[in-house]
């Protein structure tokens, strides 16, 4: 009787195809890995069980002080309401006119905004050490009826790209007349649909605290 | 893979010549492709989890047409005041009266009022000039101490239990008052 011969095989896997997919799959995630901006204004957003999400806005944020910040998502958008603003407030501000090609492409990379107009050429100056430190306590838009800059910035914003959506954010501990005000701001601009910021509640509503 | 042939010592054979050592080209990738899907697993986690929600509101317009105009009857109201942090009042009615004090704390808290008034609405309102039973109408009205995370709760229990009709307004110092002395209203007050 013959023996029969089992044949031996290596263990050793080819690992090259697996490589070429998984790197594939690497080089995909890392270049559609888009990272949270690092936010100067900390913003802790009250919970809710709304599941629309909301992807290119622009953002009006107020804080537990109920300072209002100004966001917009693309570099292109935040130049054109720039230049919008630069028009219709040159003549009150006239060092608005006599800014940089430099200094509005520094305002580009501005994630939150906060800093009333008449300050602006200064603020765009700093070198990113001094931003910094600024950034520390931006003053925030100003809003009263006075002076209402953060009503032409919204409407600067929704010129520069008419698609965007509106939406507030605001702190879990923001005093209600602050964003009462900032959707005043809204209705007399006649923007009567937005959004507000929220993150999804796990379950039943927890209790919390109030800061001190 | 990462088998490197180690035979042949030093490469001096018989004849004395001297071969050079036959290598293999096989690298041994295991540990790339481990390090690979490493990094794959952390992109996958961080991008898909950072992206937040939103809740629409819609405010009325400024000029209101007649037509558009609903005609509000006093059975159909629900008033919420909302205090300082977690302190809710309510009140069924165009007068104020008969408040009282409730949270925000899951089922037993305002929710509860507001399933209980909608079902009493429906019973008991009446039909409107379509025939169709009149929705219940909350007016929401937040007091000055009143904090952000409340106003959204409010609005969030506005879509929980899909009030047809409700309104952001301004308070009434009357109530304001009341709500300031434990919910009692002075009697000069109701009119």
């Amino acid at each position: 009787m013959p023996k029969v011969q089992v044949a031996k095989k290596s263990t050793s896997v080819d690992m090259t195809a697996m490589t070429d997919v998984s790197f594939l799959l690497l080089t995909f995630f890392i270049l559609t890995a888009k990272f949270k901006p690092a936010d100067p204004v900390m913003i802790d957003i009250p919970a809710s069980r709304s599941m629309t999400k909301i992807e290119k806005a622009l953002v009006i944020s107020v804080d537990k002080e109920g300072k209002a910040f100004y966001a917009l998502s693309d570099q292109e958008t935040r130049l054109a309401a720039l230049q919008n603003m630069i028009d219709r407030y040159g003549d009150r501000y006239p060092a608005l006119k006599t800014l940089t090609d430099q200094q509005k492409k520094v305002f580009t990379f501005i994630e939150v905004f906060g800093t009333p107009l008449a300050d602006l050429p200064r603020v765009l100056s700093m070198d990113g050490v001094q931003y910094k430190a600024y950034q520390e306590k931006l003053p925030g838009i100003p809003m009263d009826s006075t002076n209402n800059e953060l009503g032409d910035w919204v409407m600067a914003g929704r010129y520069a790209n008419p698609k965007m959506k509106i939406a507030v954010k605001g702190d879990k501990f923001t005093n209600i007349k602050a964003v009462e005000r900032v959707i005043q701001v809204f209705t007399e601009k006649d923007i009567h649909r937005f959004n507000l910021i929220t993150s999804l509640s796990a379950g039943p509503a927890e209790e919390e605290k109030a800061p001190e | 893979m990462a088998e490197l042939d180690t035979s042949s010592g030093g490469g001096h054979g018989k004849d004395g010549k001297i071969r050079s050592k036959k290598m293999s080209t096989r690298v041994d990738l295991t540990p790339m492709v481990d390090l690979a899907f490493l990094l794959i697993t952390f992109f996958m986690l961080t991008t898909t989890m950072n992206k937040p929600s939103a809740m629409e509101l819609n405010m009325p317009k400024k000029e209101d047409k007649k037509e558009d105009q609903q005609e509000v009857r006093e059975c159909q109201v629900l008033n919420i005041l909302i205090d300082t942090l977690d302190a809710v009042w309510y009140y069924e009615g165009l007068k104020v009266a008969d408040l009282q004090k409730t949270g925000f704390a899951g089922d037993e808290g305002i929710r509860k009022v507001i399933i209980r008034t909608m079902r009493r609405v429906d019973r008991e309102c009446g039909q409107d000039k379509t025939g169709k039973n009149r929705p219940m109408i909350c007016l929401i009205k937040m007091f000055p101490g009143a904090r952000y995370k409340n106003m959204v709760d409010i609005l969030d229990e506005m879509d929980i239990n899909k009030v047809p009709v409700y309104a952001i307004q301004p308070y009434d110092p009357i109530e304001k008052e009341a709500v300031d002395n434990g919910g009692n209203v002075k009697t000069f007050a109701t009119e």
